[in-house]
């Protein structure tokens, strides 16, 4: 029965599209909140945003059956499935992405962000007009706001796309979706973190604001995932003998390890309690933060493992659970 | 539901007369041509129950069940999984992307990756049905197990078993509604 015919490229496509997912909502929320705090935090994410899908569903048109079929896809839009939808969504997400990363791109390239004002300019780049800051500002609050709910849409689609599965126990609980949504959202906020951790506080002023926006919005993230978690063992455990066998697998099978330590402990617990340490002094309201890079960028990684082999727990024990009673062949 | 006078082709399965003799998956790959260690049908195995020296083992073939309201069907993004008017489910492997979604979505397992990377299953040999002829597991099974038939036909040798025996299916919790009728 056990055939698992989604293996690692799914996990690693499912992880990367949570993360550019989750990079565009921290930018785009920080372009929201705006001020000269937050503009690290919403280039950052918006440069990043694009790649990790782009590269993931790159790989994954690989893993097909038919691999150079894939414009199939694209003829059709199949509302009852998932899938259909979900490659649109992507589609449209990646290249809305890229619209809005080279709106960010950081000061030498900016002069090449020109549009031609004349038909007859199309094909000369050097007739192209320079946008206007005012123009840039404008069209980055744009996209902003159009392409929050889009990565919204995206990050919890990859959760969607299994929990819509009857026939795997396992998956088959509208919590999946939710807990792909927060997990990809922490993801996509712990890489801004990290990134804006390496980097430093380069920037003049507000690098205390930075660090408490990124952090206490992964905390919330994370606490976020902690109450989707509980009641997915519970509605297991307390529905139906298929569904409560199939957690089985994360409470003494085969995926316990992964689930408990990778997962909970690695993946949540951890980085919940160094980004709690780091901004303990704030929430008493006792004195200043203690943001290090140390800190940061173990709490960052820490965060990016654990979204990684969640998925993988999932993508895997899925494919094992099953409707009782098993048949064997 | 389709109209009732509409054909809705569907097994009728006698699992005590099933011996596990694997005579209609040998006739299934012949016929299909498919692929070595691939299998569009199968005999399950129930058992061995009760305590010893009373012990028993019953054998329960199946094949795609073409349910009423399949999941395969549901979830595929390219519509190469498609459901005709008989009922029948097939898959149009031109349209097909191999992206085993609808493996994941079949309760039964029915469903196989060909080597040349499209998704097959069981077609009831619509091939030999349109050329109105029974699909070959049923022609050449042995303990006279497995029926095949026209389920909104009540003079049907399937609607006549099912109308006089106790009869399951599988999963029905899953509410795909198969069309392969076990009696026990």
């Amino acid at each position: 029965m056990e055939n698992f015919e989604w293996g690692i490229l799914v996990v690693n496509y499912l992880f990367l599209a949570g993360l550019s997912a989750g990079a565009f909502a921290i930018s785009s929320f920080a372009t929201y909140i705006g001020g000269p705090h937050f503009r690290r935090v919403a280039r950052i994410g918006a440069l990043v945003a694009p790649w990790p899908v782009a590269i993931g569903v790159g790989v994954l048109v690989l893993d097909l059956g038919r691999p150079f079929a894939f414009y199939n896809l694209f003829l059709i839009v199949q509302y009852t499935s998932p899938m259909s939808i979900g490659s649109w969504l992507l589609t449209g997400f990646i290249f809305l992405a890229l619209a809005y990363a080279a709106l960010w791109v950081p000061a030498p390239f900016d002069g090449l962000l020109r549009l031609p004002s004349r038909v007859g300019d199309l094909l000369h780049y050097s007739r192209w007009t320079l946008l206007s800051q005012n123009t840039i500002r404008r069209w980055r609050a744009i996209l902003a706001a159009i392409g929050f709910p889009i990565s919204l849409g995206v990050g919890i689609y990859t959760g969607i796309l299994l929990g819509a599965i009857p026939s795997r126990p396992f998956w088959n609980t509208p919590m999946v979706a939710q807990l792909f949504l927060f997990s990809a959202m922490s993801s996509g906020t712990a890489t801004v973190l990290l990134i804006t951790a390496l980097l430093g506080a380069r920037h003049e002023h507000g690098y205390e604001e930075e660090r408490r926006l990124l952090v206490s919005t992964d905390m919330v993230l994370i606490v976020l995932e902690i109450f989707m978690i509980v009641p997915f063992l519970l509605h297991h455990a307390l529905s139906t003998q298929s569904s409560a066998s199939s957690i089985e697998l994360i409470l003494g099978g085969e995926y316990t390890g992964w689930f408990w330590i990778g997962v909970i402990l690695l993946g949540i617990l951890l980085p919940l309690a160094i980004e709690g340490y780091e901004l303990f002094p704030v929430i008493l309201k006792e004195g200043a933060a203690r943001y290090s890079l140390i800190l940061s960028a173990t709490s960052a990684v820490l965060v990016l493992v654990g979204g990684f082999v969640l998925r993988f727990v999932f993508v895997y024990a899925g494919q094992a659970s099953h409707f009782l009673p098993v048949v064997t062949r | 539901m389709a109209s009732e006078n509409k054909r809705r082709w569907g097994f009728v399965i006698e699992v005590k007369r099933c011996i596990d003799c694997k005579a209609c998956m040998v006739a299934c790959e012949i016929e299909n041509a498919v692929p070595l260690g691939k299998h569009r049908n199968w005999i399950g195995k129930i058992g061995p129950t009760g305590t010893f020296p009373i012990l028993g083992l019953k054998f329960e073939p199946g094949n795609c069940m073409h349910c009423e309201n399949p999941p395969c069907e549901r979830v595929c993004p390219t519509g190469a999984t498609y459901q005709r008017d008989d009922g029948i489910v097939l898959v149009d492997y031109d349209k097909c992307i191999g992206c085993r979604y609808c493996m994941q979505a079949c309760p039964y397992d029915a469903r196989y990756l060909h080597p040349d990377g499209y998704v097959d299953k069981c077609t009831f040999c619509v091939h030999r049905l349109d050329a109105g002829q029974p699909p070959a597991c049923v022609e050449t099974c042995v303990g006279g197990s497995r029926h095949f038939g026209d389920l909104n036909d009540p003079n049907s040798e399937v609607s006549k078993l099912l109308a006089t025996r106790d009869h399951y299916v599988v999963y029905e919790e899953a509410g795909t509604q198969p069309r392969i009728f076990y009696i026990s």
